[in-house]
C-alpha cells in the first residue's frame, strides 16, 4: 500500500519523464533525408572502409579537401573554392574561387596555398540595377606543356550593356598572362550557356562540352572536338545522347562521360578514342545519378560522384575496372573420355563443363554522410 | 481486547482511504504513462498542426462572373480511369517587397491532373504572359489574375479560359519554395545546361527589390538547396525559350521535390511546417492532405508523368504589352485530352 501523496508525486514525475521522453523520441525519428551533410574532416573512416589509391581532391561547401589513405584534409577555408584540377606534372592544383558576382582561376600548392591568381574578373561596382562587367571563369585546366591556361569564360564584358545572353566559350590564355593575351577557341551557341569543361590534349587539340538546341528546342550537351582556335570543330556525340563532363583515361585511348538522354537520369558512359573520333558509347552505370567521372591514375577504375540514396546529397563512389573491362575468361578445358581398353559401341559424348559466370562487379561507395558539390570535377593524383 | 500501542480509533480507516491498493496503483501508472506519452507526442506536432490549420483549407473568394461554383461543382461523368481524379492549380508568386501581400503576380501557373486509378500525373504549364480574358473583367496577361483578385480570380480565369474544372489550388511564394526545398534537405536535379543570368532579380535576399545579381547554375546532376533551385527555376533571360524554358525547369524541380518528399518521415513534419510558415496557402483541407500523402508515395513510374508546354504553334509571341497570344482552337483540344 502506497500513500496517496507519495503516489501523486511519483505519478507526476513519471508523467513528466514520459512526456519529455516521448517528445524527444518522436523528434529523434526524423528521417536522414533532411539531416545536414557532415564535414569531410569530421567523417570517421570506417574500419572496413574502401581506400582509394593516391589522393583525390574534392569540394564541399566552398572548401577544397584532399582524400588519401581513407582520411580527409581541408586545404582551403569555406570561401567559394571549387573545381580543383591537377597540373600535368602533379605539383600544383588549379581551382576556381567563386564570389557572388564573378569567379577567378588560381594556381595553388597541393596543400591549398595560393601561388598565383590567374584571372582577374572582378569589375568595379556600379549600381544595384546593373551587374557590371564582372565575368565568370570555370573549369580551369593546364595544357600538357603547362604553359597555357584553358578555361570556360563568359567575358569580356561591357558594363550596362543590358545584354541578356550569357554564354561561356573555351579560352586559352598564357599561364600568368592577362585575358587580353588569350583567345577564344570556340564559338558558343547563343542562349545555351555555351562551351564548358575543356580537356586539352597532348596532340594540341581540345575536347569540350558544347550546349545546343536540339530540333525539339531542348537544350542539350554534346562532346565536341576541335584542333584549331576558331575552327568550327565537330560533334563527337549526338544531341539525343546528351553527353557532358568528358574525362580522358591515363593512356589517352578511352573517354568517360555522363549521358542523360534528355531525361532526369545520368549514365556513366565510356567510349574508345583514337585521337579524332569516338567509338560506340558503352553505358557502364545506369541506375545512379552519376556526375564528374575521373579515371584512376593507375587505370584501376573510375571514381565519380552520385547520391548516397534516393534524392540524397552526393558521395564519392568508385567503379573497379573489371566492371567495364572484364578480364578475358580463362580457356574452358575440353573434357576428354577417360582412357580404357577396347570399347564396343559409340564413345560417350563428353559433356562440357559450364562456363563460369563472371561475378557482377558493383560500384563501391567510398563516403557516406558528405554533401559533395557534384558540379565540381574531381582531381586524382597517383 | 487489548488495544495496540499507538492505535487510535478511527485513524486506521482514514489511513486506508489515503492509501491505494497495488492494483489501483498499477492502473493509475499505466494511465499516466499513456496520457503523458500522447501529450508528449501531441506537443511535438503542435507547430505542424498550427501551421497546417493556418495554411490549409483556405477557400478562395471567387468574386467573378465565373460560370460555376468552381471548387464545389461536381465533375462530369467520368470513365473508370478518371474515377477519383482531381485537378490542382499550382501558383508560384514573386512575393517580394515590390508588391503588397495579396497583389502579387504569379510567375508560375501549373495545372496538375492526378489520376489515382492509373497512377498518372499530367502537368500543364500555363505561360505567365498568356493574353487572356481575366475573370475580374477585361483582358491582360494571365499572371495578373492573382494580383487583381487573389487565388479566386486566378482559378476562375484558368477555369473559364481553359474550360477546366479545378478542385483545389496551392499557392507558394518565392521564399516559400526556398524554405520548402531547404526544409526537405535539398533536391537532386539534372540541370540540362548552364543557367546563366546577368540580370537575375536580387529581390529575395538582396535588400533592393529592383536590384540585380549574377547567377550561374552549372550544368549536370547536382544537389540543389533552396536558393539555387529557385535560381534554376526562375531565371529566364538566358533561355531562348524564355518562359517556356523556365516552365520545363519548374516541372523538373516539382518532380524532384516529389521524389524527395517520399523519403520523409512523419517526424519531419513539424520542422517542415515551421520552416514554411506563412509562405504556402492551399484550399486542400487537412483531411484531404492526410489522404493524399500516402497516395503520392505510390506514384513511382516517371514515364507516367506527362509534361505539357504550350509552345508554338499553341501560342505565338508579339501580343499586346509583350504578351503571348493563345491559339485556343489548338489549345482547348489538347487541354481537354488531359483535363476532361
Amino acid at each position: 500500500m502506497i500513500s496517496r501523496y507519495v503516489l501523486a508525486v511519483c505519478l507526476a514525475i513519471l508523467m513528466a519523464v514520459t512526456g519529455v521522453s516521448t517528445y524527444i523520441y518522436v523528434g529523434s525519428r526524423q528521417s536522414k533525408a533532411v539531416a545536414p551533410p557532415q564535414k569531410p574532416t569530421a567523417a570517421i573512416p570506417r574500419a572496413q572502409g574502401y581506400t582509394l589509391p593516391g589522393t583525390v581532391y574534392i569540394e564541399q561547401s566552398g572548401a577544397l579537401y584532399s582524400y588519401s589513405a581513407g582520411r580527409f584534409h581541408q586545404l582551403t577555408p569555406e570561401a567559394g573554392w571549387t573545381q580543383p584540377a591537377l597540373s600535368p606534372d602533379g605539383n600544383s592544383l588549379l581551382a576556381v574561387k567563386r564570389s557572388p558576382m564573378f569567379s577567378d582561376a588560381y594556381l595553388l600548392s597541393l596543400y591549398g596555398a595560393v601561388r598565383l591568381q590567374l584571372t582577374n574578373n572582378a569589375a568595379p561596382p556600379r549600381s544595384s540595377w546593373d551587374s557590371g562587367a564582372n565575368a565568370w571563369s570555370f573549369y580551369p585546366r593546364l595544357s600538357p606543356d603547362q604553359r597555357t591556361l584553358w578555361m570556360s569564360y563568359d567575358g569580356p564584358k561591357v558594363a550596362g550593356n543590358n545584354y541578356f545572353d550569357v554564354d561561356m566559350s573555351v579560352w586559352a590564355v598564357p599561364l600568368g598572362g592577362s585575358i587580353r593575351q588569350g583567345r577564344s577557341w570556340t564559338t558558343a551557341n547563343n542562349y545555351t550557356g555555351g562551351d564548358i569543361q575543356p580537356v586539352p590534349l597532348a596532340t594540341g587539340g581540345l575536347i569540350y562540352t558544347k550546349y545546343a538546341y536540339d530540333p525539339d528546342g531542348n537544350r542539350v550537351g554534346q562532346l565536341w572536338f576541335t584542333n584549331r582556335a576558331g575552327s568550327a570543330g565537330r560533334a563527337l556525340t549526338s544531341t539525343a545522347a546528351g553527353c557532358a563532363q568528358p574525362s580522358l583515361s591515363p593512356d589517352g585511348h578511352t573517354i568517360a562521360m555522363i549521358c542523360t538522354y534528355q531525361k532526369q537520369v545520368s549514365y556513366l558512359t565510356i567510349a574508345s578514342w583514337n585521337g579524332s573520333s569516338l567509338g560506340p558509347l558503352q553505358t557502364v552505370i545506369s541506375d545512379q545519378l552519376v556526375a564528374q567521372p575521373i579515371w584512376a591514375p593507375d587505370a584501376s577504375g573510375i571514381a565519380y560522384m552520385a547520391p548516397g540514396g534516393p534524392a540524397a546529397p552526393f558521395q564519392l563512389w568508385f567503379l573497379p575496372k573489371n566492371a567495364y573491362n572484364p578480364p578475358a575468361p580463362s580457356p574452358v578445358p575440353t573434357p576428354t573420355p577417360s582412357p580404357g581398353g577396347p570399347h564396343n559401341g559409340p564413345l560417350p559424348t563428353p559433356s562440357p563443363s559450364p562456363v563460369p559466370t563472371p561475378p557482377v562487379i558493383k560500384p563501391i561507395q567510398v563516403t557516406t554522410n558528405l554533401g559533395l558539390d557534384a558540379t565540381s570535377p574531381l582531381a586524382w593524383l597517383g | 481486547m487489548p488495544v495496540p500501542l499507538g492505535f487510535r480509533p478511527g485513524h486506521r480507516a482514514r489511513a486506508s482511504r489515503r492509501r491505494l491498493s497495488p492494483f489501483r496503483t498499477i492502473i493509475l501508472a499505466v494511465l499516466a504513462i499513456a496520457l503523458s506519452a500522447v501529450a508528449g507526442g501531441f506537443a511535438y506536432f503542435i507547430p505542424a498542426a498550427a501551421a497546417a490549420i493556418q495554411a490549409t483549407g483556405v477557400m478562395p473568394h471567387i468574386a467573378s462572373p465565373s460560370p460555376t461554383d468552381l471548387l464545389t461543382s461536381p465533375s462530369p461523368s467520368l470513365s473508370p480511369a478518371q474515377q477519383g481524379a482531381f485537378t490542382v492549380l499550382l501558383l508560384g508568386s514573386d512575393d517580394d517587397s515590390k508588391f503588397s501581400a495579396d497583389h502579387v503576380l504569379t510567375q508560375s501557373m501549373i495545372l496538375v491532373r492526378v489520376l489515382p486509378g492509373t497512377k498518372e500525373v499530367t502537368m500543364l504549364s500555363i505561360p505567365r504572359d498568356l493574353y487572356v480574358h481575366l475573370s475580374t473583367g477585361g483582358y491582360g496577361k494571365i499572371d495578373g489574375a492573382y494580383s487583381y483578385g487573389s487565388a479566386g480570380a486566378a482559378i476562375a480565369t484558368v477555369s473559364q479560359d481553359f474550360g477546366v474544372h479545378i478542385d483545389d489550388y496551392i499557392w507558394v511564394g518565392l521564399l516559400g519554395l526556398i524554405k520548402v526545398i531547404d526544409a526537405i534537405g535539398g533536391i537532386d536535379v539534372v540541370t540540362s545546361s548552364p543557367v546563366m543570368d546577368d540580370y537575375y532579380p536580387a529581390d529575395v535576399y538582396g535588400g533592393d527589390p529592383y536590384g540585380y545579381q549574377r547567377v550561374a547554375v552549372l550544368a549536370g546532376p547536382q544537389h540543389l538547396d533552396g536558393v539555387h533551385a529557385m535560381q534554376y527555376v526562375r531565371s529566364r533571360h538566358s533561355d531562348i525559350q524564355s518562359d517556356f524554358g523556365r516552365s520545363k525547369r519548374q516541372q523538373q524541380v516539382l518532380q524532384a521535390i516529389r521524389l524527395k518528399a517520399k523519403q520523409l518521415a512523419p517526424s519531419d513534419i513539424p520542422s517542415l511546417a515551421t520552416a514554411i510558415g506563412g509562405e504556402l496557402k492551399t484550399s486542400i483541407g487537412l483531411d484531404k492532405v492526410a489522404r493524399l500523402v500516402p497516395l503520392a508515395a505510390t506514384f513511382d513510374n516517371p514515364d507516367s508523368i506527362h509534361q505539357v508546354l504550350l509552345l508554338p504553334p499553341y501560342t505565338r509571341g508579339g501580343g499586346p504589352d509583350g504578351s503571348v497570344t493563345p491559339d485556343w482552337g489548338a489549345i482547348l483540344p489538347l487541354v481537354h485530352q488531359y483535363f476532361p
